[in-house]
């Protein structure tokens, strides 16, 4: 209790030498400020120290494995990485690689989508339908993808289906519940107004609960479209002959660390990208927001 | 004349009581009626049953001596927070009472909907969104949308909760002035003892639950039709406020 009131006390004891540096204070004033809890930044602050500090880390990173304290064949450095990943677009084809990728994550990832909205919407707009099935979808939700690999084989094959398959079922029962969620937040005014006005049950659900719940939606879809590339690796790990996870696991056989590095800075690369762009688009979309 | 009617109305939601005795209420047509009572006494779950928002457990409501079914535009609802959609434009909000209108055609629901824009004040304002006008203006939407739907009983659920003391002064006066020129129907819910006895024709107290009836204050023959800011400084108006308080803290009973 003593130490709070001190600290609370303190600006004011520490006056009398700070107005010597008037100059001085204003400035540290503002750093020290960015550091209390939940100070906004600055206009144009946040992308220059979201640069400057991924930059930063890069560069330590660089300057470690210059100095020879790691060893290349565990820890390559940024830049042998980066010739890695040249050499692999010029000779190994990386970006149809990185595209064949791509397609899966989006093809399982819309897949989902087209799916769980409309089940997660009327499992939370109907009562019986989520009482129905929330046991069987929960159920799944839990097993982890990895295990139902060889089921996915069994079943698929070891073509496209599968991996897509895989991908499927480690985004959809996760989006269904989400989008379920989503629904059960629209706030029950918004449909109550929508009935006092004369509006009808499908133009409840169409003109006012899916439009309140699509900033929450769409945000869920960019947080699972993260998911897919998770998947994506274990399902193009077990079986397949193109795409990112078999090009980092090829390398993995012959110990190319700089390769299987490339490959996962190429995935980092191309997740970072999506997701500022949906942001982009949720920021233009809801300006009301 | 009678325009809605409590016959015998209890309400319960599975197991748990909120109207047990039978409510008998009969509503004038044109007539400002306020249901002032404390928290949780059920006077919004029996403003709902008039919306068809809730339906009765047992007994009936009844609009021009029909049974009141399903909601329909005939009884608009203004709610305290979430009134307005925050994804429409002021000018959309407003025109949504008139979205699902057949018997209309576009440029008659464009005229419309701006008329009640301009009435309420917020015609400036067409094209901001909710999130960009303040808490009153946001009610605002609310009953022009809800006037321009075309209906003759509004349903208002603690409307100016939310507003600082000046704001709500000043929506006060002009729903009282809109309820007098459009001739509309109110059942109004509040706590606010001041509010309520500005506004209203008549007060009906309620007790804490079970619920009924403490008292019915006829304010019209105490204060008159009309309603400005000098009534409400005025003597009469005290010694009601007096009064109500009084009552209000009989009914609370144990809770004060």
């Amino acid at each position: 209790m003593s130490a709070v009131a001190e600290t609370i006390s303190r600006p004011e004891a520490a006056a009398p030498p700070a107005a010597a540096s008037a100059a001085a204070r204003p400035r540290k004033r503002a750093t020290r400020g960015l550091l209390r809890l939940r100070t906004p930044l600055p206009r144009g602050w946040g992308p220059t120290i979201a640069v400057g500090a991924s930059v930063a880390i890069v560069l330590a990173w660089e300057f470690v494995a210059r100095l020879g304290l790691t060893t290349p064949l565990f820890f390559p450095s940024p830049t042998a990485i980066l010739s890695a990943m040249a050499r692999m677009i010029s000779d190994q084809h990386l970006l149809w690689h990185a595209w064949v990728s791509t397609l899966r994550v989006w093809g399982a990832f819309l897949l989902a989508a087209v799916l769980a909205i409309p089940i997660g919407v009327a499992m939370s707009g109907y009562r019986v339908v989520g009482a129905a099935l929330e046991p069987a979808i929960d159920f799944i939700r839990y097993l982890p993808v990895p295990a139902l690999v060889p089921l996915a084989i069994i079943w698929f094959g070891v073509g496209e289906e599968t991996k897509i398959f895989l991908l499927w079922l480690g985004t959809f029962f996760q989006l269904v519940l989400l989008v379920a969620d989503d629904m059960r937040r629209v706030p029950q005014e918004y449909v109550e107004i929508a009935y006092t006005v004369g509006a009808n049950e499908g133009q409840v659900l169409k003109d006012v609960a899916f439009r309140a719940m699509l900033p929450g939606l769409v945000d869920n879809l960019r947080i699972t479209l993260g998911w897919c590339w998770t998947y994506l690796i274990i399902a193009e790990i077990v079986a397949a002959d193109s795409g990112l996870g078999f090009v980092i696991w090829a390398a993995r056989r012959y110990m190319k660390t700089p390769e299987v590095m490339a490959g996962v800075v190429l995935i980092g690369v191309i997740g970072l990208a999506t997701d500022q762009l949906l942001r982009l688009i949720h920021r233009r979309a809801f300006r009301y927001l | 004349m009678t325009h809605l009617q409590f016959d015998q109305v209890t309400k319960s939601f599975g197991a748990v009581p909120v109207v047990e005795t039978p409510f008998n209420l009969a509503i004038d047509r044109h007539e400002f009626v306020v249901f002032l009572g404390p928290s949780g006494c059920g006077k919004t779950t029996l403003m709902r049953m008039i919306g068809g928002l809730d339906q009765p457990t047992s007994g009936e409501i009844r609009l021009e001596g029909e049974p009141v079914g399903a909601p329909d535009r005939r009884r608009g609802m203004v709610f305290q927070s979430y009134s307005s959609f925050p994804w429409l434009t002021v000018a959309q909000n407003v025109a949504f009472g008139l979205k699902y209108r057949n018997d209309l055609s576009e440029q008659e629901k464009a005229v419309r909907a701006e008329r009640y824009l301009d009435l309420v004040g917020l015609y400036e304002f067409s094209d901001h969104f909710p999130s960009q006008v303040s808490g009153g203006m946001r009610q605002r939407i609310a009953i022009a949308r809800t006037l321009a739907a075309g209906a003759d009983v509004l349903l208002m659920d603690e409307p100016f909760g939310a507003l600082d003391a000046l704001r709500r002064e000043q929506l006060q006066t002009e729903l009282r002035r809109i309820q007098r020129r459009d001739a509309k129907t109110i059942v109004f819910v509040t706590h606010d003892v001041e509010e309520a006895l500005f506004l209203a024709d008549r007060v009906v107290v309620f007790s804490k639950r079970p619920t009924r009836i403490v008292a019915e204050i006829d304010v019209r023959s105490r204060l008159g039709e009309e309603r400005s800011l000098e009534i409400r400084d005025g003597e009469d108006f005290f010694a009601l406020r007096r009064e109500t308080i009084g009552l209000v803290r009989a009914a609370a009973g144990d809770e004060l």
